[in-house]
């Protein structure tokens, strides 16, 4: 019993944060709150939710977020094995190299941010100048709704890439070297190797970087809100920074709850799958190895 | 940390290869401090050689956006003050709590330690962002805002669930003879956390106080919508709000000496810390 009275305080701060909150959402949900009913919370019998389904904007910013996320996520695990393999050799000045890769990482998002909308900033910005005397023309890195996701994913790229490379560095280390020698002897190519032996028993470092990444991913704002302000056009504006617009923008709680508490049982469902889909491969990677 | 299972399978590493593997080191420099090394020069170029670069000029170097920075209202060093008291409040209240409920879990039955860690896992990958509504509706009705000590809770909410893995871990790694010696010794419990347990886990502590810091540190949306007062922003707010001024004419020299300043303490952090933030994030997220 007393250890149980040990856990509570942390517990008790747990729930009110994350608990609470889930529970204020699915009551305002079925509430108008907003500025039309003078931020009183009146009952509306599920219109918010008639609203949510009808709400194009709204779909479009999940698709953004969607893409936005696997795509930055599945640059992020490529690259993030690239750098580990490299970090994973036997190098002069190790930690000084790797503590320079984990800057990106480290930095608040928005003091990046913001220099990533000078860095691609038309047209004085050094990507810029670099298309304009190279192929006579201006990217408008920022202000071409078709381009500028492609932008934010980049910098997103860059920011969390390092979190990803770590893990699956950890991963390395934990793979015998013995093995590599083994497939050596039996003539087996560097790629062979790569594929028969790193990727296999990596694969559940790979599955824990593809859960954890796709989960923040889907909840990405600060990048977002700072370096395009879901411009042009909307055409960078993800779930999260929606939800913001209509809670601190047009000042409808009511709305803005909907949504979050939409997106909340949506990425739940997300997950739930990923975690499915982990488990079968990890199991049939097993197998492989059984025979 | 530092074996290199990886590196010795090729026991035949050519000189190309050592090449190969320099380029790809130069490469992965240039691309993680690249931008960063492109805000420094902007930081002490004149506006005019940032818009005219191939001109000659007759001034091209200049330290005027680092004065405009440091002597506007609320001077800069201001926010990296507030950040650091934020940071060090929420890392204390972290591990006050965090400590005893990891104590606790690592002694629990293993089904229900198990239950714990789920919902633990289930906290970390929610995406906190949405929690903000919610957060900013308490702050109000709790006249929470605009407070830095204020912050910590909900910081120190959002770390529990990383410290609390992290320490239950380093828990459960401890032999419990251990313990029990010290309890036939006769200490009492306070007298054997204070003497046994916690110089035993610090290193696992240091990791845990270390990433706690840089996350309260780095968060933004939560101190966007508690904090208005502009004497009282955090960092990543006040770097935020210089872009929000005007969508159109960023002042971005300014902006780059700001970036300047609010990144070298986060560098050296990095550098003097490496080992633990390390070590931190993979025990995290693996034995999590």
């Amino acid at each position: 019993m007393p250890l149980l009275i040990l856990l509570l305080p942390s517990l008790i701060l747990l729930i009110a944060v994350f608990a609470l909150p889930l529970f204020r959402y699915g009551w305002l949900s079925f509430h108008a709150d907003s500025v039309m009913t003078g931020l009183v919370a009146i009952p509306n019998q599920g219109a918010n939710w008639q609203r949510f389904i009808h709400d194009a904007r709204y779909w479009q910013d999940l698709i953004q977020t969607l893409r936005f996320a696997f795509v930055s996520v599945t640059a992020e695990i490529v690259l993030g094995l690239i750098i580990a393999l490299i970090l994973n050799q036997p190098l002069r000045m190790r930690a000084l190299i790797r503590s320079s890769s984990l800057i990106p990482w480290a930095l608040p998002t928005t003091v990046m941010a913001l220099g990533w909308r000078w860095i691609f900033n038309t047209p004085y910005g050094p990507i810029d100048r670099l298309m304009q005397s190279g192929l006579g023309q201006s990217l408008n890195a920022l202000g071409e709704p078709s381009i500028a996701w492609i932008t934010t994913v980049y910098a997103d790229i860059w920011k969390t890439t390092p979190f990803v490379a770590l893990i699956l560095l950890a991963g390395l280390q934990t793979i015998p070297s013995d093995l590599y020698e083994a497939a050596k002897l039996e003539g087996a190519s560097s790629w062979i190797c790569l594929r028969r032996i790193t990727i296999p028993l990596l694969l559940p470092y790979l599955g824990l970087a593809l859960m954890f990444r796709l989960a923040q991913a889907f909840g990405v704002f600060d990048l977002v809100q700072v370096m395009t302000g879901g411009g042009p056009a909307s055409s960078t504006e993800s779930i999260a920074l929606y939800a913001y617009w209509n809670a601190l923008r047009f000042l409808d709680f009511g709305y803005s709850a909907t949504i979050m508490i939409g997106s909340f049982l949506f990425l739940s469902s997300l997950i739930l799958i990923a975690w499915l889909v982990i488990t079968v491969a990890r199991n049939r990677a097993a197998g492989v190895y059984a025979k | 940390m530092a074996r290199d299972h990886g590196g010795a399978k090729s026991g035949c590493r050519s000189l190309r290869k050592m090449k190969a593997a320099r380029f790809m080191i130069i490469a992965l420099l240039i691309w993680s401090l690249g931008p960063l090394a492109w805000q420094l020069y902007t930081s002490f170029c004149t506006d005019q050689a940032l818009v005219t670069p191939f001109a000659s000029l007759d001034q091209r170097w200049t330290l005027v956006h680092y004065q405009s920075v440091l002597n506007s209202n609320p001077p800069f060093i201001r926010y990296l003050f507030n950040s650091l008291f934020a940071g060090v409040v929420s890392t204390v209240l972290t591990l006050l709590l965090a400590i005893p409920a990891s104590y606790s879990l690592s002694k629990l039955g293993k089904r229900s330690a198990l239950f714990f860690k789920c919902l633990l896992i289930g906290c970390a990958l929610f995406p906190y962002v949405l929690l903000f509504l919610a957060l900013l509706e308490i702050a109000r009705y709790l006249q929470l805002g605009n407070s830095l000590i204020a912050l910590a809770i909900p910081y120190a909410a959002l770390s529990q669930p990383l410290a609390v893995l992290l320490l239950t871990n380093a828990f459960s790694d401890l032999p419990p003879e251990l313990e029990d010696a010290a309890r036939v010794e006769g200490l009492s419990v306070l007298q054997r956390f204070r003497w046994v347990l916690l110089p035993l886990i610090s290193p696992a502590i240091a990791s845990t106080a270390i990433l706690v810091f840089l996350f309260s540190w780095n968060e933004y949306p939560i101190a966007l919508t508690w904090i208005s007062d502009s004497d009282q922003l955090t960092l990543p707010v006040a770097m935020a709000r210089i872009a929000g001024s005007s969508i159109h004419s960023v002042p971005y020299g300014p902006y780059a000496a700001a970036t300047v300043i609010g990144s070298i303490p986060l560098i050296i952090l990095v550098m003097v810390f490496q080992k633990p933030i390390v070590s931190g994030l993979t025990t995290g997220a693996i034995k999590g």
